[in-house]
């Protein structure tokens, strides 16, 4: 084999690495305006990584493993970890921004129009600095120019008005048309213009701008928002709003930490304790029974399905694992129409409405009855591989010794596939655990649980239960609260993971 | 054993065969029966023109292709959209995850460096935290980063893409490496006689040799990718353009089993069936990469 032109090679490493450095410049200083300083830190050092392990000469196994690492950090470790700062903060839908900003929102939410009239306005360019200006039209007659910082007068002579009362000219300004206004309108989103005493012009259309007046207004020296028309006082409270002595709340509220509060929550709370208990007795049984019922019945099938006389073994495995070849989300849904109460085929042959997937105990069942239907196959066919792996020396000495096809079973086989397949088993728990679709897209979770408020169900398993508080509709989007949860599971699922290196000695057998 | 081979080969009476072997069969079509009604189901209800799960026979009355034009024929589901955005996010995922896995497994197992050992550690300790139960905080993540880097805000399919990417080293890494393990060294060594670069080796030696290997990681991949769901829904859900089938069909027949049931049948066979063809043809190779774990212990 030759090994001679390296140039294509090189010409692409270096092309590859122009383009992430491009990247870098270009969004470094796009997160850091958005105070983005996390990831702006992360890019500039991945990035320098990047460059001097690939412009070196040495540093060959870096090559190799460094840019998967940064991704891994990025979207797999940095997640995790994030999970659990999220769990000690009150990240909920109406605590989505940072301080800063959710007092912005606050004040310039409270601006209310004085009066219902409108005043008629002209953009146009103040020629001395080119900043836009607003020709305002005062009750009186007489005319301003606007701009964020100040309204001053204009003398009458200034302003060339046409017959249809429209601005045409003013001294010292260009006035813009219509058309190059709607090329700027996003311009005038947040535009007013303070006129005194708290009241400001603030533009309605192109042609057009209202009286309107602050209501509410922050002073940062004593970190107070005050209402300007009642005098009442808000004060940060410990959970991220602002808060009156009465009690009274402004929206929106900001992220901030809160301690153990989430956590507290889910253990004290009767809202949560309850329900979250029976979620989690649920998962570790869900997970149990589905591995027993799929593994006992896969066992089952493959050793009747195995016998050396038996002709077309070949067409019944290929059709047996059927449901594991079918894509898992599309199968739930068919097994979910086909639990329809009202008109699915199970109920039409039975002959009577059996409320499958909204009585407690059915939707249970059926739950179980659909993850028996999918994970069979899988079962199946490891168990067809363990038993036709089984040394037949000591299957024909027991046989020799006389004992019972019954006692080969129960004895010999079971207790040899079981050691085989023990690190699969378990990796098939950790997977049933968190087995997110078999859940959601049969039942959603439901019947509702209703002392959780609406949001724990009684097929709920752990991760169906923190997907439905972080992102259900109208349940408050907890994120908080969602990562809390979020946290017993990954507990739980690491352990599991630990108890299965031990089992399969992946660790002692690291070469 | 002999003895046992020798009655083996004379053939059953009619008799025997009822007493022995008759049983067996009939547990095997009533497990096939089980294990093929829903999809069979799907397929009678696909082609019935009813198209509504109340009056749907298994035989239909009236066959005809009326599902498929409904379901194509729905500009605010676009189902062909989904189908090909679905394609797009698990071609590329499958090839990324193959391809960063077996990067990093060619290091792990050819090189010996300084830290390699932590490195295997520590993947084996990150695999114990999935994407999956992080799904709150990615999203909150992409809420955040999507402000400043349009291509990584929610609803954007390169997006999921990228996110998915992150999870790559921790799945196959490790098998792969065991799988490089056993290919002689002496391989390697003859072609850096003949003047080849680390990198060649890698491409045109270990990667070709690994193909077999490779093509089943990236089919499992593949159709892992066209599976997921919760990650999928979290970042894309709110975009109907960018949705997967797997999202979208589910959006598509929420709540509404009785009047979506016969185009929904329709939209699921046309999705299922490449994947199903796929996997059944490569079924000697997926088993084998599913017990490779068993052998370990």
């Amino acid at each position: 084999m030759k090994f001679g032109n390296k140039t294509p090679a090189l010409i692409a490493k270096i092309m590859m690495l122009g383009a992430l450095n491009a990247f870098t410049v270009w969004c470094v200083p796009i997160l850091i305006s958005n105070k983005t300083w996390l990831f702006a830190i992360y890019f500039t050092i991945s990035t320098l990584i990047l460059d001097y392990i690939f412009l070196s000469k040495k540093r060959i196994a870096t090559k190799y493993i460094v840019p998967g690492t940064i991704l891994l950090l990025m979207f797999q470790v940095y997640p995790a970890v994030f999970t659990g700062y999220v769990a000690f903060t009150n990240y909920s839908n109406g605590h989505f921004l940072d301080k800063e900003t959710a007092i912005g929102v606050m004040v310039s939410n409270s601006f209310a129009p004085v009066g219902d009239s409108t005043n008629y306005m002209q953009v146009a360019k103040d020629n001395l600095n080119g900043k836009t200006t607003l020709i305002i039209k005062n009750n009186d007659g007489s005319f301003g120019a606007g701009t964020r910082d100040a309204f001053t007068p204009l003398p009458v002579s200034d302003v060339t008005v046409n017959s249809d009362g429209r601005i045409t000219k003013v001294a010292g300004f260009t006035t813009l048309s219509d058309d190059e206004v709607f090329a700027i309108l996003d311009q005038f989103n947040d535009f007013k213009v303070p006129i005194g005493d708290s009241k400001f012009f603030s533009v309605t259309d192109i042609n057009a701008v209202e009286l309107v007046e602050q209501n509410l207004s922050y002073d940062a020296t004593k970190d107070q928002v005050t209402d300007i028309s009642t005098g009442t006082i808000y004060s940060p409270n410990n959970n991220g709003s602002m808060i009156s002595a009465a009690g009274e709340e402004i929206e929106p509220g900001w992220t901030t930490t809160v301690g153990w509060r989430n956590f507290s929550k889910v253990i004290n709370d009767d809202r949560y304790r309850g329900p979250m208990l029976q979620v989690l007795a649920w998962t570790f049984i869900y997970a149990g029974l589905v591995v027993l019922s799929t593994f006992f019945l896969g066992f089952l099938l493959a050793l009747v399905l195995n016998h050396p006389r038996m002709r077309s073994k070949k067409i019944y495995r290929t059709l047996l694992i059927v449901p594991y070849a079918m894509p898992s989300v599309l199968s739930t849904l068919v097994w979910a129409g086909m639990f329809n109460q009202d008109s699915g085929i199970i109920n039409r042959v039975l002959g009577s409405p059996i409320p499958w997937l909204s009585d407690p105990w059915l939707a249970k069942f059926a739950v179980l009855l659909v993850q028996l239907w999918a994970g069979t196959p899988y079962m199946f066919l490891i168990c067809t591989g363990a038993i036709q792996s089984l040394p037949s020396e000591v299957i024909e000495a027991a046989q020799v010794d006389g004992s019972s096809p019954r006692q080969l079973f129960s004895k010999i086989k079971l207790p040899l596939v079981l050691m085989t397949l023990a690190p699969l088993l378990i990796a098939s728990y950790a997977y049933n655990f968190s087995n997110f679709g078999a859940i959601y897209l049969l039942t959603g979770g439901g019947p509702t649980i209703i002392s959780s408020g609406g949001i724990a169900g009684h097929t709920d398993i752990l991760i169906s239960y923190t997907y439905k508080m972080a992102f259900a509709a109208g349940k408050g989007n907890d994120y908080g609260l969602a990562s809390a949860v979020s946290f017993f599971n990954f507990l739980l699922v690491a352990s599991m993971s630990i108890y299965s290196f031990k089992k399969s000695r992946t660790i002692e057998n690291m070469t | 054993m002999i003895v046992n081979d020798l009655v083996r080969q004379k053939p059953l009476t009619a008799a025997q065969w009822t007493k022995r072997i008759a049983w067996r069969h009939a547990v095997g079509i009533l497990a096939v029966t089980f294990a093929l009604f829903p999809l069979v189901w799907m397929i009678s209800a696909s082609f019935d023109t009813i198209g509504s799960l109340s009056a749907q026979k298994l035989i239909p009355n009236h066959p005809g292709l009326e599902n498929f034009r409904t379901l194509l024929g729905n500009p605010d589901q676009p189902y062909l959209t989904w189908l090909k955005n679905s394609v797009i996010i698990s071609s590329a995922n499958a090839i990324l995850q193959m391809f960063i896995g077996a990067t990093a497994a060619y290091a792990l197992s050819r090189f010996r460096f300084k830290g390699r050992k932590l490195t295997l550690m520590t993947i084996l300790v990150v695999q114990m935290f999935p994407q999956l139960l992080a799904a709150t905080s990615i999203f909150l993540m992409l809420a955040d980063l999507g402000k400043s880097i349009p291509f990584l805000a929610l609803g954007q399919t390169s997006a999921l893409i990228i996110v998915f990417a992150g999870g790559a080293l921790g799945i196959n890494a490790w098998m792969l490496k065991g799988f490089y393990d056993t290919i002689p060294a002496e391989i390697d060594e003859s072609a850096k006689v003949d003047g080849a670069s680390h990198a060649q080796i890698y491409f045109r030696i270990i990667l070709p040799l690994a193909r077999p290997v490779l093509a089943v990681i990236t089919l499992l991949s593949f159709i892992g990718t066209m599976n997921e769901f919760l990650i999928t829904s979290v970042i894309l859900g709110g975009n109907q353009k960018s949705l997967t089938l797997a999202v979208g069909m589910q959006q598509y027949i929420d709540g509404q089993y009785n009047a979506h049931w016969g185009p929904f049948a329709a939209g699921a066979l046309i999705a299922s069936v490449p994947v199903m063809i796929l996997f059944l043809y490569l079924q000697k190779h997926v088993v084998a990469g599913l017990t490779a774990g068993a052998n370990k212990g």
